[in-house]
C-alpha cells in the first residue's frame, strides 16, 4: 500500500466540531410526544429469594403507567443471548427482568416502573415491595469453586461456567529441566468502564416497525438478539446507534434494559425511554478484569525461558453475558507474550459469583495476559540479577520466525519486537537513567524504571455464534454528483472512523476528503456490520471499505474507458479526472463518470448501472500489534505516593493511517492502563455490596494525575489486511499497566518488596514498607 | 419545593425566622448533590449566594473578617496574604466547584474533609452567625463544628462569615488523597506560626469526627523552638529529632477510622509525615523571610 498525501495524513477528527460545540445526540437528547419513562427496582441484595412482589402502591403513584415484573417478562420476552459458544459451557439463561425469582447480584432487575416524567418513575420506584428472602452468597472467585460454596445457578449445579487449557510442548519436563522457578499470584482488580455517558435505550413501535436508539458498541448485533427477546421478525426492526459517549467494552453487550425498554414500547404502544444513572452503571454495566492468576515461569541461568504454567481463575459475576467467557480465554490464549516459550500450559477457569457480571473491558484478555508474563519476566530477571531489558532481548520471538504459532495456539502476523524495544531505550536514555537511579537511591530518593513489551491480538470478527464469522461490511456509494457516501457496519463511538475511513476513500478514489461522508449505526442505512470493539474497526472495517473503494474505482475507469473510447489498461487517473495514457486532451472528469453512471445510457455492455459497490471483508488471520512501555516514577518512601516522571510508548500497530488519532488512541489507553495500576479498583463488602459505589470512592484519573506522553512507533505492517494496518485501540491499555506496576516495584526494590496489589495506593506502599527499611 | 429568593440579609433572616426549614443554598456544590441522590427533600430552599453581605471581606484592627458567600477562586485570586487559606482554596474540586463553593458552605456542610476548615481551626477563628432583629452569635470554631456533620447553627440562623486575629509567621495546608486534585482528603494539615505569640498551632482534617488540634505537640513544638533559640534566629537549628517527634505527637492527636479510602494506620502515619514536612517548610520560610 502507499501511503498518499490522504492516508497517514494527521488530519483533525471531523467529528470533533459536533461533539465539543454540543450539537451531538445522544440517547438522552431524543424525546418524542407521549413518551414515557422506566425507572428499575433492583436488588439490594447479592443474593436472595424473592418471596413476593407488592406492586399496589407504585401503580397507584401519579403518572405510573405500568408496573412490570418478572411475570411479565415472562409472558412477553425471550431469552438474552449468553456468550460464545465454548465446549462444555454451562451458560444460564438471561432475561431483561430476573424471571425465576432469585436475584444474584447487586443491581439484578426486578421490577419496571413505567411513568410519564422520570422523576415520577423513580419515585414511584420507591414504592414498589419487594420481600426478599436473603440467601447466602459467595464473593471471591476462589471460594465459590470450593465445596458446598453457594451455587448461584442450581440448575447448573455448579459455579464452574467453563474450563479451557491452552499449550503445547512438555511443560513438566520443562520444570523439571530448570535452573530457576519464579512465581507470583496476580489478582486483576474488578474495573468499572466508567463511559462518560452511562446507557440509555429509547423505543417506539409504529407502522410496524420498532424502532430502538441504544447506546451500543454493536447496533446489527442488537438488532438480531432483539427478534427474538420481543419476539419480532428481525426485519421489522431497526437499531440506531446515535452519538455513544464512550464504551471501553461496556457496550458491546446485549443488556435487558434493549429487551425491556423495546418490550414495553411494543406493550404501550408508547415510546418509551430508559437511561441509566451513574449509579445503576456501577452495579448493571459490566465490569472489567476479575481474575486471579497463578503465574510459574522455569528458565536456565542464562535467562532463557524454557516453561510457562498459567491458571487463570477469572471472576464471571452472576451470568454470562455477551462475551463474558471470551475475555479470560483470550488470557489463556495469549499468556506466552513476546516469549519464544516453547513449552506452555495455562488452565482457565470461568466462575460465577454473585457480583455484577464481568465482559470485555479495553484489552479484554489481553491486558490480563501481558500483565502476567511482564511481570514474571521482571521476577526472573531480579532472580537472576540480569537486568530486566536483557531477560526479554534473550527471549524475543526474533523477527525471521514469523508467521510464529505460540504453544498456545495464537498465530502471530509479523514483528520486531527488538525494534520497538531499542526505540523505547534510547528515547529514554536508559543507561542514563538507570544512573540516575544508582545516584538517587544513594540520597534516599526511589527512582523506578519499568518496562512492558507487549504483543496484542486485534482484528477479532465476530462474535462467535452471534453473527458468525471474522468479517466487516462496507458500502462505497459515488453519488451521481460524484460525492461519496461510505457505509460501514463498525461503529465507531469515539475512534474518529468518520476521519479515516473518509482517508481511505479519499486515497483510493483520489476526492478530497471533504467530499467523502461516513456514516455508521444504523441498521437500516447499513446492510450489515459487526461492530466495534477489540481494535478491529481499522483493520477489518477499514478493509472492507478499502476493498469496496477500490472495486469503485474499478469499475468507475471501464466506464471512463468506455466514454473515451480506451482499453481500461490504458485510463491513469489522479482521483479528479480520468486520462487516457498518452493522450491527456481524451479525459473526463470523476464526477462525468459518476453522472454517467447513473444516467446509464453509454455503460460498457452488459454494465449494471450505478458506482456503488458493497464489500464483506474477510481477513485471513488475526493481526498482533505490539510494542514497548517504558514508565519511570518516583515513589515517595514517606506517604507512598506515586509519581510519574516520564512516560515513553513505542507502538506498533502497522500501517499509520492518520497519526494525531493513533497518538489520541494511545494516550487515552495509557491512561486507562496507568488508572488499573494505581488508582481504580472495585471493592466489595463481604456482603457483596458495592463499596466503590459513586466515583468519590472510585477513584478515576485525571488531567493532573497522568504524565506527559512521549510517543514513537515502529511499522510493520500486517500481511493480512491491505491496509497493513494492525488496530490501536487498546494497546495503551495492555502495555501501561504493567509498565507502570514494574516501575513502581523497581523503585521499591532495596526495600525488598516483590509484588503489590493494584491498585498501589500510596497506603499499598507505605503497608509493604513498614518494618522494611531499605537495604542500599 | 419553594425557592426563596431574599434579596437582602434583613430578608433572608426574616424568611428563615418565619420559615426555619427553608435551606439555604450558597454555591449548591454540597446540597444539590443531597438532592440529587435523593438524600433530603427540603420543603423550600432560599438562594443566599447574590446576598450582598455575605460577599464581602473586612480587615480592622488586626481582625479579618470574611463572608460566608466569598467563593473559592475569589479567595486563591484576592487573598493572597492568608496562605493556608488559598492553599486549601486551590485544592477544593475543579475549577467550576472553587467558582460556586464557598466558606460558608464548607461551614454549613462540616464535613470533617472540608478542606477550609482546618485553617479556619489553626487561624483560631470564629464562625459568625445572625439571625432576624439584627442578633449576632460569634463561635469560636471548636464550638461551632460538634461532630461530623454536625454544629451549632441554629434553624433561624444564617452564617455571616469567620473571623480570625490576623498573625504574623509562616504557615501551610496540605493533604494526602487518592489523587492529586478532585478529591476527598485521607488526611489534610494546617499549620500556622505565630511569631509574636511564639506559638505553633496545628489542625488535622479528615481523620477524627471533627477537626481536630494537636495542643501537645503544638506547645512541644513551640517549646523547643524556645530552647532552640530559634524563634530568635531563624538560622538556628532545630533538632531532626524534635521535628520527628512533632510529628508523632500530631499523629497522636488524631482519631482515624478505616473505611473504603484508606486505613487508620495510613491516615495517622500520614498526618506524621504532613506535620513534619508543614513544620521544615515553615522553619525554611523563615529563613528566607528572616522571621518577619
Ligand atoms: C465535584 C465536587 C468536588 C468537591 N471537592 C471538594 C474539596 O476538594 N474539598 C472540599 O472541602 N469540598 C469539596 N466539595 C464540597 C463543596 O464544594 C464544599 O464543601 C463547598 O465549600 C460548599 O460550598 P457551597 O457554597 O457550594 O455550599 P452549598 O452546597 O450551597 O451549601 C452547603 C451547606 O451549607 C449550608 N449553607 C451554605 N451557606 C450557608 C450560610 N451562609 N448560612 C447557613 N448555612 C449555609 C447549606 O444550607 C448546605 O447545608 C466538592 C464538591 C463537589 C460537588
Amino acid at each position: 500500500m502507499v501511503i498518499s498525501h490522504a492516508l497517514g495524513a494527521r488530519i483533525k477528527r471531523r467529528e470533533d466540531p459536533r461533539l465539543i460545540t454540543g450539537r451531538a445526540i445522544y440517547v438522552d437528547d431524543l424525546n418524542f410526544a407521549g413518551m414515557v419513562h422506566v425507572a428499575i427496582v433492583r436488588s439490594p441484595h447479592a443474593h436472595a429469594t424473592i418471596r413476593s412482589i407488592d406492586t399496589t402502591a407504585a401503580r397507584r403513584a401519579p403518572g405510573v403507567v405500568a408496573v412490570w415484573t418478572g411475570e411479565d417478562v415472562k409472558a412477553r420476552c425471550g431469552p438474552l443471548p449468553v456468550g460464545p459458544r465454548i465446549k462444555e459451557m454451562k451458560a444460564p439463561k438471561r432475561f431483561p427482568l430476573v424471571i425465576d425469582g432469585v436475584v444474584r447480584h447487586v443491581g439484578d432487575p426486578v421490577a419496571a416502573v413505567v411513568a410519564t416524567t422520570m422523576d415520577a418513575a423513580r419515585d414511584a420506584s420507591d414504592l414498589v415491595e419487594v420481600d426478599y428472602e436473603p440467601l447466602p452468597s459467595v464473593q471471591d472467585p476462589e471460594a465459590a469453586l470450593e465445596p458446598g460454596a453457594p451455587i448461584l445457578h442450581q440448575d447448573l449445579g455448579t459455579n464452574v461456567c467453563f474450563r479451557m487449557t491452552y499449550g503445547g510442548g512438555n511443560v513438566e519436563e520443562a520444570f523439571a529441566g530448570a535452573d530457576v522457578v519464579v512465581k507470583t499470584r496476580i489478582v486483576q482488580q474488578r474495573l468499572i468502564p466508567a463511559a462518560m455517558e452511562t446507557r440509555g435505550v429509547v423505543a417506539q413501535y409504529k407502522g410496524g416497525e420498532l424502532t430502538v436508539w441504544t447506546s451500543t458498541q454493536i447496533p446489527h448485533v442488537v438488532k438480531t438478539t432483539l427478534a427474538e427477546t420481543v419476539r419480532l421478525p428481525e426485519h421489522e426492526i431497526h437499531v440506531i446507534a446515535p452519538e455513544v459517549g464512550g464504551g471501553f467494552g461496556s457496550k458491546l453487550d446485549v443488556y435487558g434494559e434493549e429487551g425491556l425498554v423495546a418490550a414495553l414500547a411494543l406493550a404501550l404502544g408508547r415510546p418509551v425511554k430508559w437511561i441509566e444513572s451513574r449509579r445503576e452503571n456501577f452495579i448493571a454495566t459490566i465490569h472489567g478484569r476479575g481474575q486471579i492468576d497463578y503465574v510459574e515461569l522455569a528458565a536456565h541461568h542464562d535467562g532463557t525461558v524454557a516453561g510457562l504454567r498459567v491458571r487463570a481463575i477469572a471472576d464471571l459475576g452472576a451470568y454470562s453475558q455477551l462475551l463474558t467467557p471470551g475475555v479470560p480465554t483470550n488470557t489463556g490464549l495469549m499468556c506466552c507474550g513476546c516469549y519464544r516459550i516453547p513449552n506452555a500450559h495455562a488452565e482457565v477457569i470461568g466462575v460465577f459469583t454473585n457480583r455484577t457480571p464481568t465482559d470485555a473491558y479495553r484489552g479484554a484478555g489481553r491486558p490480563e495476559a501481558t500483565f502476567l508474563i511482564e511481570r514474571a519476566m521482571d521476577l526472573l530477571a531480579a532472580e537472576l540479577k540480569m537486568d530486566p531489558v536483557e531477560v526479554r532481548r534473550k527471549n524475543f520471538i526474533p523477527p525471521a520466525a514469523f508467521p510464529y504459532k505460540t504453544p498456545t495456539g495464537a498465530v502471530y502476523d509479523s514483528g520486531n519486537y527488538e525494534r520497538a524495544l531499542d526505540k523505547a531505550l534510547e528515547r529514554a536514555d536508559y543507561r542514563a537513567l538507570r544512573d540516575e537511579q544508582a545516584k538517587l537511591r544513594k540520597q534516599g530518593r526511589y527512582l523506578g524504571i519499568g518496562i512492558a513489551t507487549y504483543v496484542e491480538i486485534t482484528g477479532l470478527g465476530a462474535v462467535a455464534g452471534l453473527s458468525g464469522g471474522n468479517w466487516e461490511s462496507a458500502t462505497v456509494r459515488v453519488e451521481p454528483t460524484g460525492k461519496v457516501t461510505v457505509l460501514t457496519g463498525t461503529s465507531p463511538h469515539g475512534q474518529g472512523e468518520e476521519t479515516t475511513f473518509a482517508q481511505i476513500v479519499s486515497d483510493r478514489l483520489g476526492v478530497p476528503v471533504e467530499d467523502v461522508v461516513v456514516l455508521h449505526g444504523d441498521t437500516r442505512a447499513v446492510p450489515h456490520g459487526v461492530g466495534t470493539f477489540g481494535s478491529r474497526t481499522t483493520p477489518v472495517g477499514g478493509s472492507a471499505v478499502y476493498v469496496a473503494a477500490e472495486k469503485v474505482k474499478d469499475k468507475a475507469v471501464q466506464i471512463a474507458a468506455h466514454l473515451l473510447e480506451a482499453a481500461p489498461a490504458d485510463i491513469s487517473t489522479d482521483g479528479a479526472r480520468f486520462t487516457v495514457r498518452g493522450s491527456p486532451e481524451r479525459s473526463v472528469e470523476f464526477k462525468d463518470v459518476a453522472r454517467m453512471a447513473y444516467k446509464a445510457y453509454k455503460l460498457p455492455a452488459g454494465m449494471e448501472p450505478g458506482l456503488d459497490v458493497t464489500h464483506f471483508f474477510v481477513p485471513k488471520e488475526r493481526v498482533f500489534p505490539f510494542g514497548t512501555h517504558l514508565c519511570v516514577v518516583e515513589v515517595d518512601p514517606d506517604t507512598g505516593e506515586v509519581t510519574f516522571r516520564r512516560y515513553i510508548a513505542v507502538d506498533d500497530c502497522g500501517n499509520i493511517l492518520n497519526p494525531l488519532l493513533v497518538a489520541g488512541q494511545i494516550h487515552g489507553g495509557i491512561v486507562q492502563g496507568l488508572a488499573q495500576a494505581i488508582y481504580e479498583g472495585v471493592t466489595y463488602d463481604d456482603e457483596g455490596q458495592l463499596l466503590t459505589g459513586t466515583f468519590a470512592e472510585y477513584v478515576v484519573p485525571q488531567a493532573t494525575d497522568v504524565p506527559a506522553f512521549e510517543l514513537d512507533h515502529t511499522v510493520t505492517p500486517s500481511p493480512h489486511n491491505p491496509l497493513g494496518a494492525k488496530g490501536v485501540g487498546e494497546a495503551g491499555t495492555i502495555g501501561a499497566t504493567p509498565a507502570v506496576v514494574n516501575a513502581i516495584l523497581d523503585a521499591l526494590a532495596p526495600f525488598g518488596v516483590k509484588d503489590l496489589q493494584m491498585p498501589i495506593t500510596p497506603r499499598r506502599v507505605w503497608e509493604a514498607l513498614e518494618g522494611n527499611s531499605a537495604s542500599r | 419545593m419553594h425557592v426563596l429568593l431574599p434579596r437582602t440579609l434583613e430578608e433572608a433572616l426574616e424568611m428563615k425566622a418565619s420559615a426555619p426549614p427553608a435551606v439555604p443554598i450558597a454555591g449548591g456544590t454540597d446540597l444539590m448533590v443531597e438532592l440529587n441522590f435523593d438524600r433530603t427533600r427540603p420543603q423550600a430552599i432560599m438562594e443566599i449566594s447574590r446576598l450582598p453581605e455575605l460577599n464581602v471581606w473586612r480587615r480592622e484592627n488586626g481582625t479579618f473578617s470574611l463572608g460566608a458567600g466569598v467563593p473559592y477562586s475569589r479567595i486563591v485570586r484576592d487573598l493572597t496574604e492568608f496562605r493556608p487559606l488559598v492553599e486549601a482554596s486551590r485544592t477544593v474540586g475543579s475549577p467550576q466547584i472553587r467558582n460556586r463553593g464557598t466558606v460558608g458552605g464548607n461551614l454549613g456542610t462540616s464535613s470533617p474533609a472540608g478542606d477550609a476548615l482546618p485553617v479556619l481551626a489553626a487561624y483560631d477563628a470564629e464562625v459568625v452567625l445572625a439571625k432576624a432583629g439584627g442578633k449576632i452569635r460569634r463561635l469560636p470554631f471548636a464550638q461551632f463544628m460538634t461532630g461530623p456533620k454536625k454544629n451549632a447553627l441554629a434553624p433561624d440562623e444564617l452564617i455571616l462569615g469567620t473571623r480570625w486575629k490576623v498573625v504574623r509567621g509562616p504557615g501551610s495546608f496540605s493533604k494526602i488523597g487518592t489523587r492529586n486534585a478532585m478529591v476527598i482528603a485521607l488526611a489534610s494539615l494546617c499549620l500556622v506560626l505565630d511569631e509574636d505569640g511564639r506559638s505553633v498551632r496545628v489542625a488535622l482534617g479528615s481523620v477524627g469526627p471533627t477537626i481536630l488540634r494537636a495542643p501537645d505537640a503544638e506547645s512541644f513544638a513551640a517549646r523547643a523552638m524556645e530552647t532552640a533559640g530559634v524563634w530568635r534566629d531563624p538560622f538556628g537549628p532545630l533538632p531532626t529529632r524534635v521535628i520527628e517527634e512533632f510529628g508523632e505527637r500530631v499523629a497522636a492527636a488524631a482519631k482515624p477510622i478505616d473505611d473504603v479510602r484508606g486505613t487508620a494506620a495510613y491516615r495517622r502515619h500520614a498526618c506524621a509525615v504532613l506535620a513534619q514536612r508543614a513544620l521544615r517548610w515553615a522553619l525554611d520560610d523563615r529563613k528566607l523571610t528572616g522571621a518577619r
